[in-house]
């Protein structure tokens, strides 16, 4: 009986020896949310490069559709089971943070150097730095020059709002195409695309030294005046209409001009006539744009934070970031970082008037406000755009109605 | 022979045990941490009692009058446009014309396909400039340039009543149809040897027939084009400016759009409420009809 009891010890410790073992297997398993519905290929060679150096450790990545993955992590990360990591728009981790579900980012001061200017303002609140922004775009103005000449106007830069209204106006009256597109569905791109014109307007949302609201002002009014006086000129029913369905009307010839990312050469008909131009400068600003970012956000509570900050920066740093940013191969968005300071001597943009255009209106750009409740700040801004696009009040009753409802999210 | 009644008294309940713990599980639990969730100002970080707070604020709201509202309307206005669809289609479909089986599979593709699919195939129809219905409004000179229907407020909440009755009307056609083939030939026959013309022999034997059905098949409408979420959520997302926004959808938007999960939840419970209502009626009529058919 005392043998047979003896090799049931040793049968359940060596039962607890194999469990133990694969559980510090088990100890380290990232779990990624990527957005895009697809792995990139650059992405998966960082990521098993990652593993390779660090024995035990393994990621699962998880590649999400745009639509649905911002609310995967949020939805996963309400329930108790976050993501160790996960690609998140940088409008949503003040949010998170003071909900307590992220944790700092741990960002080198080498790097810190080396973002472009402002780029760390849409990633940071109250000093802090919530995540480790991976992707960087501006905007400007896309116009199809045979509609221009077609019109008989030169296909050159509008410099400021009336010059814009000018040349919209002559595609407009002169061809069969809309003059201008724009966005005014119920979409983040609708606040993106106004928040391009207000800060090209000397226009704030939130006062960055001292968080006051700064949304009911002149600069306001006046966008929004400008978005009243191009509806005239615009593609009808601007309200249905979202950038990607803007982008479409574009290609085929059903609009003159609209504003898109550094990606619309990319996703234009190949050999358009067109030109890519800063934002005109409204009458109270000059020249800006908006700096958009999306992070890499480390959760808290996934028991390996130390292992998924090393992660985090890993995928935000070097090579590995080139490989997005560049449009060979990568999504071709505005350098994140001034490569040249990283060591890398002739990077995709240098010496490219294209992306000139999306690097030098940075300087007088403006952050997608951080909020805690972006949604309802998003509401806030497609109310007040559609009321006018719709002609259902005064522009100033619009953006003071606005400005009231922006208090209440502060 | 002495049955010990004790014993047998806990099979009953032994039976209904699965289906008793399957609907606890699956009804009553969700249904009570709903309403103890509306009782909290939850969000994502956690949450704390704030009582009926919830409820009362919107009530104050205007804007959740508006919503109320448009729900109603939008219910009373496509259920009925359901009825009426369904009892002409019905009623055609019925009649001894040639080829009546193919009309009769033909009328059934709404129902069959997918709502999302039917939906963006609706969302193409209605786009301003590559639309069919712009397009053809415009070439038979209806209108000089595109339209989006989903661009303006009244337009974008009568085409998704459009696109609600489209998906609604086959069901309602079906559910009709079989209880017309259900009136027994003979009462017609006895009404023509009477003289009684079409019409007549429609309202006098064939609405007072099929009644019951009729009565089953608004309640059960109202219920589900009250909660009807993804026509709405496809096509607008309820915009315009909150034009087509009904319950269902503002409570979407407000718990899982927003994460404000508590005031969602509140929301959620309304709707609860209001289709106990409809329910109770639906229960009530179906009892008096019943009473009535046996009376007959």
């Amino acid at each position: 009986m005392e043998e047979y009891m003896k090799s049931i010890k040793l049968a359940l410790i060596g039962l607890l020896l194999v469990a133990g073992s694969s559980f510090s297997i088990r100890a380290a398993d990232l779990h990624f949310i990527m957005c895009g519905g697809e792995v990139r290929e650059a992405d998966q060679t960082v990521v098993d490069a990652f593993v390779a150096n660090n024995p035990g450790v393994n990621v699962n990545i998880e590649a999400v559709p745009w639509g649905t993955c911002q609310d995967k992590s949020l939805t996963l990360a309400a329930a108790g089971d976050p993501p160790s990591i996960a690609y998140m728009g940088s409008r949503t981790l003040r949010q998170l943070a003071n909900n307590d579900l992220i944790v700092p980012a741990k960002i080198s001061s080498d790097l810190m150097e080396a973002y472009q200017t402002g780029i760390l303002n849409t990633v940071t609140v109250k000093g802090t730095h919530w995540g480790y922004p991976r992707a960087f775009s501006t905007k400007a103005l896309f116009i199809n020059c045979d509609l221009a000449e077609q019109a008989g106007v030169a296909c050159e830069a509008p410099t400021n709002w009336d010059e814009l209204y000018d040349m919209a106006k002559a595609i407009n009256d002169n061809t069969d195409a809309a003059g201008i597109g724009l966005v005014g569905k119920d979409f983040d791109n609708t606040m993106h695309q106004f928040l391009v014109w207000l800060y090209s307007n000397g226009g704030q949302v939130i006062d960055l030294q001292t968080g006051a609201n700064m949304l009911d002002s002149q600069s306001t009014r006046e966008t929004l005046a400008l978005y009243e006086k191009l509806v005239g000129v615009a593609q009808e029913g601007p309200t249905a209409f979202e950038r990607s369905q803007v982008k479409d009307l574009y290609n085929d010839g059903q609009v003159g001009m609209y504003v898109e990312g550094p990606w619309g050469r990319g996703v234009h008909n190949e050999g358009m006539n067109e030109i890519a131009v800063p934002i005109p400068a409204g009458p109270s600003g000059v020249s800006g744009t908006l700096l958009i970012t999306d992070s890499i956000a480390v959760f808290k509570g996934s028991g390996h934070e130390d292992m998924a900050h090393k992660l985090a920066t890993t995928l935000t740093s070097g090579e590995s970031q080139y490989a997005l940013d560049t449009p060979d191969g990568g999504w071709g968005l505005t350098p994140i970082f001034d490569y040249e300071k990283l060591g890398i001597s002739d990077p995709y943009y240098k010496g490219d008037d294209y992306w000139a255009v999306f690097i030098n209106g940075i300087g007088a750009g403006g952050p997608e406000p951080l909020v805690e409740d972006f949604k309802s700040m998003q509401s806030v801004f497609v109310n007040m755009i559609q009321g006018i696009l719709l002609g259902d009040d005064t522009v100033d009753n619009l953006v003071s109605i606005a400005g009231e409802e922006f208090d209440e999210l502060l | 022979m002495i049955v010990k009644k004790s014993k047998l008294d806990f099979y009953p309940y032994f039976l209904l045990a699965p289906s008793l713990i399957f609907i606890l599980v699956i009804v009553a639990w969700p249904l009570i941490e709903t309403f103890r969730l509306s009782l909290t100002d939850a969000r994502l970080g956690g949450e704390s009692y704030v009582g009926f707070e919830n409820y009362q604020e919107l009530l104050e709201k205007k804007k959740f009058h508006r919503v109320i509202t448009r729900t109603f309307f939008w219910m009373f206005l496509s259920v009925g446009l359901k009825i009426l669809l369904g009892l002409a289609g019905a009623t055609l479909l019925n009649a001894a014309v040639p080829g009546r089986a193919l009309f009769r599979v033909l009328v059934m593709p709404p129902w069959v396909i997918p709502i999302a699919i039917g939906c963006i195939g609706w969302l193409w129809l209605y786009n301003s400039h590559f639309g069919l219905l712009s397009g053809i409004a415009q070439r038979i000179g209806l209108i000089d340039g595109p339209f989006g229907f989903l661009a303006y407020k009244t337009p974008a909440f009568y085409s998704a009543i459009v696109t609600d009755v489209w998906v609604g009307t086959p069901m309602v056609t079906i559910f009709f149809l079989a209880a017309m083939q259900g009136v027994s030939r003979d009462l017609y026959e006895a009404a023509w040897v009477d003289g009684a013309g079409r019409w007549h022999r429609f309202r006098r034997i064939t609405i007072p027939q099929i009644m019951p059905v009729i009565v089953t098949m608004s309640l059960l409408s109202m219920i589900w084009t009250f909660n009807s979420f993804e026509i709405i959520w496809i096509l607008t997302e309820g915009g315009p400016r909150g034009a087509t926004t009904t319950l269902i959808v503002d409570t979407y938007k407000t718990a899982i759009g927003n994460w404000k999960f508590g005031e969602g939840a509140a929301r959620a419970v309304i709707i609860v409420a209001l289709l106990g209502i409809f329910s109770f009626f639906y229960y009530s009529l179906i009892k008096k009809l019943n009473k009535f058919e046996e009376r007959e």
